[in-house]
């Protein structure tokens, strides 16, 4: 049990290494997960007059192993317990909701605070011990006291056995009632009250394996409007589709792709060009792409080119043989809006 | 998986690999060919290493497999524009090094296999001392990664050098020769990239199993020497597993030329056993 798990004394062991971060929707609450498995829930600091600066501190609010090590016998695969992206469902109620992803299982978790318990039963003692029924000669009404506050943490739902490949993102709708997953090749549809199957939208597996150039880095429903969704690629590209079009979202409705500058060409241009993460801006007007060296935001009326670029470490341009021979060249960012956008 | 406080350290490749990648990305006169030699070495050892992988990341492999036809495609144009026959009166070998690329014919640096030998004695007086480990790097490694690629599925590594040919006087008539074998390496390269994925395929497959007819398994067998009534165990041994295929199964030794000395040698057996079986049984 973590119950101590500050960010200012961090042991150092592997399993404990960050793989994703995800703020709720009123950012009162900041899910981490973890190469380990495990999900670490950190919330606001309450407003103190005492310590009028206190607002921008997040404590550990609850801890949870969400994905154990696995292994596939058919395949003689480990399946890694890393959580590759957690995300948040609008909050209905007092308790709060949460989809978390490893390569191949999606699992729903509800968190849910218990502060009060519930005294004075009938049929059983304060330490748990049945009674003999035929003791009891009164009736009491059990009372609610108060206690400690508890955060529990109870898996709901798991989705499992839809992805081949590995599973990069995971965007829920805003009917607030289905889900996207993408993995590198395809893209399922689920409703999250059902586990036992899914939809298949976009399949870009071509019927030879040796033909495949191109792959799914990430995904994401449109905001608002809850038949639109977008995926990105290996090659630098957007893809936007329409669910209303066709059953299977192979064919796209727009496509955005900037032409590549002959000046900067490089041998690793396409490598470097490799999209990481998209992310639509809140009004849904606009969308953020990521790749290894820049920030792009793009106007989803205008194809051809993004509207704004942003080198994020152009520094690193010069020594991209170096970064792509230890493999740093793969590492992948993700990008994120600000609340106002 | 990196231990407890462990510092990772550089093995000796990785350290003479950074210092080439450094050089690239550090050196400005560095010749084009040779940097795109180098990324292609690169792409060739990182998709060898993934193949030796359980499960190899998708997206890398196929970034780095764009990456390896995108330079093939580069080296292809080149070759189909520049004339590939060369005036009698001028040798290879009296290219420099840096004149190779003003002359327009960088493509025969890397893999014609008689330059290699005659630049490399050039080389030797060349006075950067990278731009030799890049070469004799480029050759070994660039042949041997593209013939590891090649064997696929199988991970057997037949890596037989290309056939080193004569030294720079004769070079003229060898050399449609090597063109020739530069452009079949190309097209073996090239494969070799596409084979990738033929992996992916396999291991991420559940019905495998159905794929594979039972009977195919067990072609290379000769199961003649199993019709009579005896048997006895194959004299030779084994042939290595066959090549270019796509076949995981097929490394049964086939028995196929030596069945017929096996079955003569096994019946002078058979006849001495009926001698003894005859004495002993005493008839």
């Amino acid at each position: 049990c973590f119950t101590h798990y500050s960010a200012a004394i961090s042991v150092l062991f592997t399993a404990d290494i960050i793989s994703t971060v995800e703020f709720n929707y009123s950012g009162d609450l900041l899910a981490t997960g973890d190469k380990g498995g495990r999900v670490v829930i950190f919330q606001r600091e309450q407003e103190n007059k005492s310590r009028p600066h206190s607002r921008g501190e997040y404590n550990v609010y609850s801890t949870f192993q969400s994905h154990e090590p696995e292994f596939d016998y058919l395949k003689s695969l480990e399946i890694e317990e890393k959580i590759n992206k957690i995300r948040w469902l609008p909050q209905q109620n007092a308790a709060h909701f949460l989809l978390s992803t490893n390569d191949k299982t999606i699992k729903l978790w509800k968190i849910s605070e218990r502060d009060k318990r519930a005294e004075g039963y009938n049929l059983k003692d304060e330490d748990g011990r049945l009674r003999d029924p035929f003791r009891i000669t009164a009736l009491r009404v059990p009372i609610l006291k108060p206690m400690d506050l508890m955060v529990e943490a109870s898996p709901r739902r798991i989705f499992a056995n839809a992805h081949t490949y590995h599973i990069n993102s995971i965007s829920v709708n805003s009917d607030h009632e289905t889900y996207l997953s993408a993995d590198d090749l395809r893209i399922n549809l689920w409703h999250l009250e059902i586990t036992d199957r899914s939809f298949n939208i976009v399949d870009i597996k071509p019927a030879n394996m040796e033909e495949l150039t191109e792959v799914i880095t990430a995904a994401e429903f449109h905001p608002h409007h809850c038949n639109v969704f977008v995926y990105s690629s290996s090659k630098g590209t957007i893809r936007l589709c329409d669910m209303r079009s066709s059953a299977l979202c192979d064919r796209h409705s727009k496509f955005f792709e900037e032409p590549e500058d002959p000046s900067s060409r490089s041998f690793f241009s396409e490598i470097i060009s490799s999209i990481s993460d998209v992310k639509f801006s809140h009004s849904g007007r606009y969308m953020m792409t990521r790749d290894y060296l820049s920030v792009k935001v793009w106007d989803l009326n205008m194809e051809n080119r993004p509207v704004e670029t942003y080198q994020v470490h152009e520094y690193l341009r010069s020594k991209l043989c170096s970064l792509y021979e230890n493999d740093c060249i793969f590492d992948k960012f993700e990008c994120c809006w600000n609340g106002s956008d | 998986m990196l231990g407890r406080g462990l510092k990772r350290k550089l093995s000796d490749y990785e350290e003479n690999m950074a210092g080439l990648s450094s050089a690239f990305d550090s050196s400005r006169n560095l010749p084009y060919p040779l940097k795109r030699q180098l990324v292609l070495n690169m792409c060739l050892t990182k998709l060898q290493t993934y193949k030796m992988l359980v499960e190899p990341n998708l997206h890398r492999s196929v970034l780095i497999a764009n990456t390896v036809r995108q330079i093939q495609e580069e080296m292809r144009q080149e070759s189909n524009q520049q004339p590939i026959n060369v005036c009698p009166g001028i040798t290879p070998s009296s290219h420099s090094y840096t004149g190779m690329e003003s002359s327009g014919i960088p493509l025969q640096l890397p893999s014609g296999i008689s330059q290699q030998e005659s630049n490399c004695c050039d080389l030797r007086s060349v006075e950067d001392p990278i731009e030799n480990s890049l070469l004799i790097v480029s050759d070994d490694d660039m042949s041997s990664a593209i013939s590891s690629i090649l064997k696929d599925l199988d991970f057997v590594e037949d890596i037989s050098p290309p056939t080193c040919l004569v030294p720079t006087g004769d070079d003229q008539p060898k050399f449609p020769e090597n063109t020739g074998l530069k452009l079949e390496d190309d097209r073996q390269d090239l494969k070799g990239a596409e084979c990738v994925f033929g992996s992916f395929e396999i291991s991420n497959s559940t019905s495998y199993l159905k794929d594979l007819a039972i009977d195919d398994i067990f072609e290379d067998i000769d199961t003649s020497m199993y019709d009579s009534d005896f048997c006895c165990p194959p004299l030779m041994p084994p042939r290595p597993p066959s090549l270019a295929t796509e076949e995981p199964l097929k490394t049964f030794p086939s028995c196929n030329s030596s069945s017929a000395s096996n079955i003569q040698i096994c019946r002078t057996d058979l006849s001495e056993l009926d001698h003894i079986m005859e004495i002993l049984v005493g008839s």
